[in-house]
């Protein structure tokens, strides 16, 4: 039995909790704001472009809207999930956290305030009809906007008149919205919490299933690859500086975490490991941070941009270092990935590459139970499945990673059990 | 669909699996569905868990409900036999009380209806 492991920490209460996410989108906003003035943007131009782009995958909000827009729209995004989270009264657990950094993130790529609603809407339908409080559902409605970009391809890909297309998009946005929970339940199960990003792997399946009836009616729906494609230094030292106010909130709620911060490496990560429960806050907070200067480190040392797809990568394993991942779990799947990207020839400093293996981390649970050899060819295996599986939902499944990561999960494990012996 | 027969049905399978493979060879289970809540006893016979892992079973098993954790993965209670879902069992129940008397465990797992 794995339990939770004794720390003193100080013992911070709901508001507080929410404070500390609460810098986030703060940060954002004047952050965006700066941008704008600084770069001489037009905000509501680029608001009004990020609303009424498809948002299909890949489509990156900083090319789109400009840089301070895209920052505005996070931060818009990061206060209406803030306040969901105190309106319903939710403990603050890891996995909220991780849910809430995910959304954040996705908000630079593929997420914003127009597509995002109705997915809400119809998890509170959904709540309506089987007479259960909205609290209950919030969670997975959160990681469900995953499948935003399909209310936006709808509303704004010019297949039905623009005055009945927003309507349209949205229904089908409610219909997810009623759909998902049941669906992302039922879909764990293929993986037994293998893949973190379970959302993905369901969304995979309902893009899947979507796109695939969409394409019979004659609509295209395909990848996009619009990205941002300058170096932006400021964009380091913000995150870098982010990361580091983790850091320094973990130490300040736990004096002891870099003493401690070893305990957290012996957990596998596989669903549900809370930190915040087994390990307190204050290590929570310490091993977010950390992660988040490792992935940035990742990011410098390939060359890579620091773009919206790029940020979301990273603020989603930032998320999830509440929720599973830590360095020892992560590191075989990354170098799995970074052999065979350097095997087939892939340029290491794209995009695409960088995103893949900051998302491949969704299996880090595959590394945690099984080990380092287990662990790099799971991370092979992943990027093999995600540079193909995109053009199944046709980009509309934001989590692509999370539908590939269930995919590798679900084979490899049941064969690596095949391979041990005892009861 | 709520599922919650089999919500409950999952919490005994994941309790069960845990204690057979980590303490005992004989374990009594009473399922009990009152009107506002469900009761669930057990007894875990000669167990040899030591005092500290017993202390750990009852503060995990009492972290708090939380009902958006088990919405989104009740399913995956008592579904692999290699790692225990505690913190989820802990997430689907209201209360536990968690005693060792003359060498067996016993457990009362208390899950209120959905109100």
């Amino acid at each position: 039995m794995i339990f939770k492991q004794k720390v003193t920490e100080l013992d911070l209460h709901k508001e507080q909790k929410l404070a500390v996410l609460g810098v986030f989108p703060v940060v954002f906003l004047f952050f965006g704001i700066f941008q704008v003035i600084m770069a001489k943007e037009s905000l509501g131009y680029g608001l009004l472009k990020i609303a009424s782009s498809p948002t299909i995958l890949i489509t990156d909000f900083f090319e789109v809207g400009g840089v301070g827009a895209s920052f505005i729209n996070a931060a818009v995004i990061g206060f209406f999930n803030l306040y969901l989270l105190k309106r319903f009264k939710l403990r603050i657990n890891g996995l909220l956290i991780a849910a809430f950094m995910t959304v954040l993130g996705f908000s630079f790529f593929g997420k914003n305030f127009l597509n995002i609603l109705p997915l809400y809407l119809g998890g509170y339908f959904y709540a309506l009809y089987q007479k259960i409080p909205m609290k209950n559902v919030i969670l997975v409605i959160m990681f469900s906007t995953a499948l935003a970009p399909l209310v936006s391809e709808i509303a704004f890909s010019g297949v039905f008149p623009v005055q009945y297309s927003y309507v349209m998009g949205a229904s089908i946005g409610i219909l997810i919205g009623f759909i998902i929970v049941p669906l992302s339940s039922h879909m764990i199960r293929f993986h037994d919490g293998f893949n973190l990003y379970n959302i993905g792997f369901a969304s995979g399946i309902i893009g899947t299933v979507f796109t695939s009836v969409l394409r019979s009616f004659k609509m295209d729906i395909g990848p996009e690859n619009i990205l941002y494609l300058k170096h932006n230094t400021s964009l380091y030292i913000l995150l870098g500086v982010l990361f580091l106010y983790l850091i320094i909130i973990g130490f300040w709620i736990n004096a002891h975490a870099l003493k401690e911060y070893a305990q957290i490496l012996k957990y596998r990560g596989r669903t549900i490991t809370d930190f915040t429960q087994l390990v307190g806050y204050g290590l929570t907070f310490f091993n977010m941070g950390v992660m988040g200067i490792l992935s940035l480190g990742i990011v410098m040392l390939f060359k890579g941009i620091l773009n919206g797809p790029v940020i979301a990568g990273i603020f989603t394993i930032v998320g999830f270092s509440a929720f599973g991942k830590h360095p020892k779990n992560c590191f075989p799947i990354v170098l799995g990935v970074l052999i065979a990207g350097y095997l087939i020839g892939m340029d290491l400093s794209s995009t695409g590459f960088i995103i893949s293996v900051l998302f491949s981390t969704t299996i880090a649970p595959i590394a945690g139970t099984y080990g380092l050899g287990i662990g790099i060819i799971a991370g092979m295996l992943h990027l093999a499945l995600v540079t193909n599986i995109g053009v199944i939902h046709g980009g509309i499944n934001l989590y692509n990673n999370g539908f590939s990561g269930g995919l590798v999960a679900g084979f490899l494990v049941p064969i690596v059990d095949a391979f041990r012996k005892g009861d | 669909m709520r599922h919650e027969t089999k919500k409950i049905c999952r919490i005994v399978d994941e309790l069960t699996t845990l204690f057979l493979r980590e303490d005992t060879n004989e374990v009594d289970f009473k399922i009990k569905k009152e009107q506002d809540r469900t009761l669930i006893q057990i007894t875990d016979y000669e167990t040899h868990l030591s005092d500290e892992e017993i202390a750990h079973l009852k503060e995990t098993l009492n972290a708090q409900r939380q009902y958006e954790i088990e919405e989104y993965y009740w399913q995956l209670a008592g579904e692999t036999d290699d790692e225990a879902e505690l913190t989820l069992v802990g997430a689907m129940i209201d209360a536990a009380t968690v005693e060792k008397r003359a060498g067996n465990l016993y457990i009362e797992l208390v899950r209120l209806n959905v109100r």
